[in-house]
């Protein structure tokens, strides 16, 4: 005979309000195989906690029911301390007479609360008679990780994590690492120089003796679980040998052919071999495929002549490297929504509007101007200066309903890179709010403002055109109520930070989550910020939304402390809730194994003692296996069950009902 | 015909390219046709082939019959309609394609009782499924025994079946239920049905598992709902239509109704027929994402 106890938790008020916890305890005291009721004020707190080990203990119980809040709360507490009282903590459940009864009755006699609650605790005895002991699975682990992304989080990150003693794989898209920072000028609120700060930490990432780059490259497919994941990567044809070339630029000095630069965001020419950006990591140049006549139509070749080492090879085929490893952290970064969507600030059609990244190039030292603030249409140094805010941002129609969150802060170091560079220039800035939450950074606004002369206009521009060679900008001064028309010689738009184009495609490829803006969804917005839903798993930076630098590097070493604390042990626990097959009766008609979603169940085939095939079963991948029961609901002859969610505990709760 | 199947059998077995050739015989009287099971050369004669060899006799090659598979590689006599039967079974990993030969049989239409047959095949006799047959040349055969038969099958389906199943489509929801309820009544829970479907291979069929025990197993209308609906729904999708069942059911169950209506729906759901193509899986089991969703409601 079973030997159950029932603990009924009142949570304060938040049950007793609406269930009488007494009548409960007492009800359920008189069903087969309960030996011990109680009800108790916390059942989570440290005397609640005692009550159900001295009980265990004393009553001899051989499994635990807890009716109290969502087993989200606290089933791991309580079955914690049941295995700390000798219960083995798989013989625990709970039932959720919180959410699921007392907050959703608001009937204060307690009448309808109380009936509810009894009928759920009874479902769940039921159900605790018939569970098993199960222990948790060890899975081995690959301790080698994979960043997908080498902008400042993946670096970060990456270099975390092979401090820590971590093999670490980072796969990189373009040609270089850097990400978006390279582009970035002087950085808020400090201004210091972007490049100075970033380009040391991508050298160390190169030199790293734990960091391996995968640059140009891109995630293929991704297979397996927590610990153990493959991975395969496409090496994207450079058509220059890695292990050969030197990086000593003879090849792009003496290549005839131009094409315009995507590191430069098109304010620039490149050659067709090249490399994004003078620091680029690493220092390997590549072939532009689609414009070299070489690779299209077999002319030319003046690298291939020039290149001492012979490194130059035009017939390299693009590659799939696998790679093992046990975790991923994502940080794919941000693109800046295309402006082309906003007809009337002229984007595309006037020159000189360009976008907030673009001016970062004009204002760096090592950009297309020189650090010098020319205006793209004619190189004329722009004596006044537009800078729109919110261009996209929290604009629902047109854009996205979310705050792009770096836009007020650059825009502000924007207009002060500016007033350092033309001192009889005029910025002016249209804004709808500015936002300027974070360390030194609303003071940096207000020197912005106050100190640099920068004109702030709260209001939003209708219209932007072209007149005699100006950019006119009309819009609305809320704040005085008028409207303005400035004439201006340049127009800078902050447009919104929008995911990665093809962020929603990797998603599917790791099996995470994304919201509807294509950004990745974290396993908690608050407390677990850097983890996704599927194990083994993390983010790190602007894929997950607009995030500033600061926020983007923590981020990185959050995710990296998350490898590294699952990487510590040899082995991986975890709950045993797994589809188990019943080898007397499985029928290998593989319909579970096409019905996998996590591809958990593979073919097993049992020989006798001569070798010879003498059947076929299902095989589940414990370490694979989600505990999804798909399997168990396809299976004709049942011959699948779900450790934890047996078909036999399922059923007696029911019936119990 | 019988001659030349007799001489193919004959020589397989001789070569030793299977073991045992599943077909069709006479019983004592000769007016019925029997299965039988030929491992000698010399026992080839027996063999025969007409409108009465109804039966589908790829239930042999299930795991329901390991005594049949102990005697080495299959050779099976199979009309078209039964080589549907064993595509799904390959589908389904049951049977690999090398452990079978399939003498694949042309036909022109079998009769739907034996004991209707008068000496000459009829319209009248035949059963709905062959009025409709697109496989009277076999599509999946080793070797093709007889003339080519030149038949197209109508473009609206015809036949009893279809009529009927037209027929309850009419009907509301409740006359539906009281249609059923009154055929399921007087179902005596003897799973012939299950025994002679060589689709219901299962080792331990649902209906006798008893931890717990999800279908009722006494003749009871509760019982006997869960049963057949249970039955209908594991054949969805894989169900060919063979209509052994209805033949087999004691108390006349109109199950062709029932299954040919799921066939129906897995056309017009997933644009699938089963027992076409072994490399296709029955919709149920696999997830596409460009699967028809407005029939969920």
């Amino acid at each position: 005979m079973p030997r159950v106890g029932v603990f009924i938790c009142q949570c304060g008020n938040n049950i007793a309000s609406t269930v009488d916890t007494k009548k409960v305890a007492e009800e359920v005291a008189g069903l087969p195989g309960v030996v011990f009721t109680c009800d108790y004020k916390f059942m989570c707190s440290s005397p609640g906690q005692e009550m159900l080990k001295n009980a265990i203990k004393e009553h001899r119980l051989d499994s635990v029911v807890i009716s109290a809040c969502s087993p989200h709360m606290h089933e791991k507490t309580f079955r914690k301390a049941s295995e700390s009282a000798g219960l083995n903590p798989y013989r625990c459940e709970i039932a959720n007479i919180r959410e699921q009864c007392s907050w959703v009755h608001h009937d204060r006699t307690k009448k309808t609360g109380t009936i509810k609650s009894i009928d759920l605790t009874r479902m769940t005895i039921e159900r605790v008679k018939r569970s098993r002991s199960l222990t948790k699975i060890k899975i081995p682990i690959t301790k080698r990780a994979l960043v997908i992304g080498g902008g400042i989080a993946g670096i970060q990150s990456a270099l975390d994590m092979a401090d820590g003693g971590v093999e670490v794989i980072v796969v990189e898209r373009e040609p270089s690492i850097g990400g978006n920072m390279a582009r970035l000028s002087e950085t808020f609120p400090t201004m210091d120089c972007s490049q100075c700060i970033l380009t040391p930490k991508m050298v160390e990432a190169e030199l790293h003796e734990n960091i391996r780059l995968y640059t140009y490259s891109e995630v293929e497919r991704i297979d397996g679980y927590i610990g153990n994941f493959t991975v395969e990567i496409r090496k994207k044809a450079r058509y220059v040998d890695e292990e050969l070339c030197t990086g000593c630029g003879e090849c792009i000095e003496k290549c005839p052919f131009k094409s315009g630069s995507e590191f430069e965001l098109a304010l620039r020419n490149r050659k067709v071999i090249y490399t994004p950006f003078p620091q680029a990591v690493p220092n390997i140049p590549v072939i532009d495929a689609r414009n070299c006549p070489k690779i299209q139509k077999n002319k030319c070749g003046a690298c291939a002549i020039v290149c001492g080492p012979k490194a130059i090879d035009f017939s390299q085929k693009d590659r799939i490297v696998t790679e093992k490893v046990g975790a991923i952290v994502v940080a794919t970064g941000y693109e800046l929504m295309p402006n082309e969507r906003f007809g009337e600030y002229g984007y595309g059609r006037i020159k000189d509007v360009i976008n907030g990244l673009q001016f970062e190039r004009l204002a760096s030292s090592s950009g297309p101007t020189g650090g010098e603030i020319r205006r793209p249409s004619d190189g004329k140094v722009p004596k006044s200066v537009v800078f729109i805010q919110c261009v996209g941002s929290r604009d629902e129609k047109r854009g996205v309903p979310y705050c792009s969150k770096i836009c007020c802060m650059y825009t502000a170091k924007h207009t002060m890179l500016y007033k350092h560079k033309v001192h009889d220039g005029q910025a002016y800035v249209f804004y709808m709010d500015i936002r300027s939450g974070g360390k030194r950074y609303e003071e940096f606004v207000r020197r912005a403002i106050e100190h640099e002369g920068s004109m702030y206009l709260r209001g939003r521009v209708s219209r932007v055109y072209e007149r005699n060679g100006k950019v006119i900008v009309q819009g609305a001064d809320t704040l005085s109520g008028s409207q303005v028309e400035i004439e201006a010689d340049m127009v800078v738009l902050a447009t919104a930070i929008v995911a990665r184009s093809g962020a929603d495609t990797l998603a599917k490829k790791l099996g995470i989550g994304y919201d509807r803006y294509n950004f990745y969804n974290e396993y908690h917005p608050k407390l677990r910020p850097v983890e996704t839903t599927t194990a083994g798993i993390y983010l790190a930076g602007t894929c997950i939304g607009p995030m500033d630098i600061p926020d983007s590097v923590s981020q990185g070493s959050a995710a990296a402390s998350k490898v590294l604390s699952l990487f510590a042990g040899d082995e991986l626990a975890r709950e045993p809730q797994t589809a188990r097959v019943n080898t007397m009766t499985c029928n290998a008609c593989w319909d579970c194994l096409t019905a996998c979603p996590y591809s958990a169940i593979e073919r097993e085939e049992v020989k006798d003692r001569r070798g010879e095939t003498i059947r076929w079963l299902a095989r589940v991948n414990e370490g694979v296996c989600q505990g999804c029961g798909v399997c168990v609901a396809v299976c004709r002859s049942k011959s699948i069950d779900l450790n934890g969610y047996t078909d036999e505990e399922i059923y007696a709760a029911i019936n119990a009902f | 015909m019988e001659r030349e199947l007799r001489d193919t059998a004959r020589r397989l077995l001789e070569d030793k390219t299977v073991g045992v050739v599943v077909g069709y015989s006479w019983n004592r009287k000769k007016t019925r046709t029997t299965p039988v099971f030929v491992t000698k050369p010399e026992d080839a004669e027996r063999l025969i082939f007409n409108p009465l060899c109804v039966n589908n006799l790829s239930v042999y090659l299930t795991r329901k019959y390991p005594d049949v598979r102990a005697l080495g590689r299959i050779g099976i006599v199979a009309k078209g309609c039964d080589i549907r039967n064993i595509v799904v079974l390959m589908a389904e990993g049951q049977i690999q394609r090398e452990d079978i030969y399939i003498i694949g049989m042309t036909c022109s239409g079998v009769v739907y009782r034996q004991e209707l047959w008068e000496g000459e095949l009829k319209p009248e006799i035949m059963p709905t499924k062959c009025h409709n047959c697109d496989v009277r040349n076999p599509h999946l055969a080793d070797t093709v025994i007889g003339e080519r038969v030149s038949f197209t099958p109508p473009e609206t389906p015809q036949g009893v079946v279809f009529d009927r199943i037209r027929e309850i489509e009419g009907m509301s929801p409740s006359e539906r239920w009281e249609f059923w309820m009154g055929h399921f009544s007087r179902c005596i829970k003897c799973y012939a049905c299950r025994q002679v479907c060589s689709l219901c291979y299962c080792e331990r069929c649902i209906t006798d598992k008893n931890m717990p025990q999800w279908i009722e197993t006494s003749a009871h209308p509760r019982g006997n709902l869960a049963w057949n609906l249970i039955r209908a729904m594991h054949l969805f999708g894989r169900c060919t239509f063979c209509g052994e069942c209805e033949r087999a059911c004691p108390v006349n169950i109109p199950l062709n109704i029932l299954n040919q209506k799921l066939a129906m729906v897995a056309k017009e759901a997933f644009d699938y027929s089963s027992g076409y193509d072994p490399e296709v899986h029955p919709p149920l089991r696999v997830f596409d994402p460009e699967d028809r969703e407005d029939f969920i409601k």
